[in-house]
């Protein structure tokens, strides 16, 4: 689906936070993943960002591993305050889809 | 870094040489794009330009694995490098990803109304 960029804003920090914790992985897989789940307009350089935003902010732990191909890959996995995030961002998440279908189902 | 780098910035100097080096072995588009973003990361330096080379290395490192990857540039970066480069600043005040989207979305609607004549 196309032109979902709007809707998308805010979540995506936290897809990527739970694409990573999940098993440790690297940027490229990262959106990868995100396209198969139908997110075609992600590129790398989006996730670029947001991965050193995360690291930044301290929520991610950063391996540098040998690749066969190239230069080395970071590799990222949740730390604590990552986990104490993702669990914020389902709870949002929950609160803001539970609301947003009883509107469409016409409840109150 | 001694008296002599932070007086000359000779340190400086050497590591965009390396840089330069490293963008040499890349595929014609990557090194176009990294001159873009080069340029873009500019405006983002501070007083002495010494927060500049670790965001360069980043960009030129996504580069390089992208390359690696067999990606080409436009792939990885989208059509908004200055953008890309503002958000790996990470600048106070500075346009995000979500600026970027935002435009991106109004300007579709913009587009799609025009066509439709209203």
């Amino acid at each position: 689906m196309e032109d979902l960029t709007e809707m998308l804003k805010g979540t995506l920090e936290g897809c990527v936070l739970e694409i990573i914790s999940g098993e440790e992985t690297y940027g490229y897989a990262i959106t990868r993943r995100l396209n198969d789940l139908g997110f075609t307009d992600v590129i790398d350089g989006t996730v670029y960002t947001i991965l050193l935003r995360l690291e930044r902010n301290g929520l991610v732990q950063v391996t540098k591993r040998p690749s066969d191909v190239g230069p080395p890959r970071k590799f990222y996995a949740l730390n604590d305050a990552g986990r104490r995030e993702l669990a914020t961002f389902w709870a949002k998440w929950q609160y803001v889809s539970t609301r947003i279908d009883s509107l469409k189902e016409g409840r109150r | 870094m001694s008296f002599w780098e932070t007086i000359t910035g000779s340190d400086l100097t050497r590591e965009w040489t390396a840089f330069a080096a490293r963008a040499d072995a890349l595929p014609a588009d990557h090194q176009a794009a990294w001159a873009q973003i080069s340029s873009s990361l500019l405006p983002h330096g501070d007083f002495t330009g010494r927060n500049l080379p670790p965001i360069a290395d980043a960009a030129l490192g996504l580069l390089e694995q992208a390359a690696a990857d067999g990606q080409s540039s436009h792939e990885v970066l989208g059509d908004d490098i200055p953008g890309f480069c503002t958000a790996l600043a990470g600048g106070h005040g500075a346009r995000t990803y979500r600026d970027r989207w935002r435009e991106q979305l109004n300007n579709n609607v913009a587009r799609k109304l025009a066509r439709l004549g209203g």
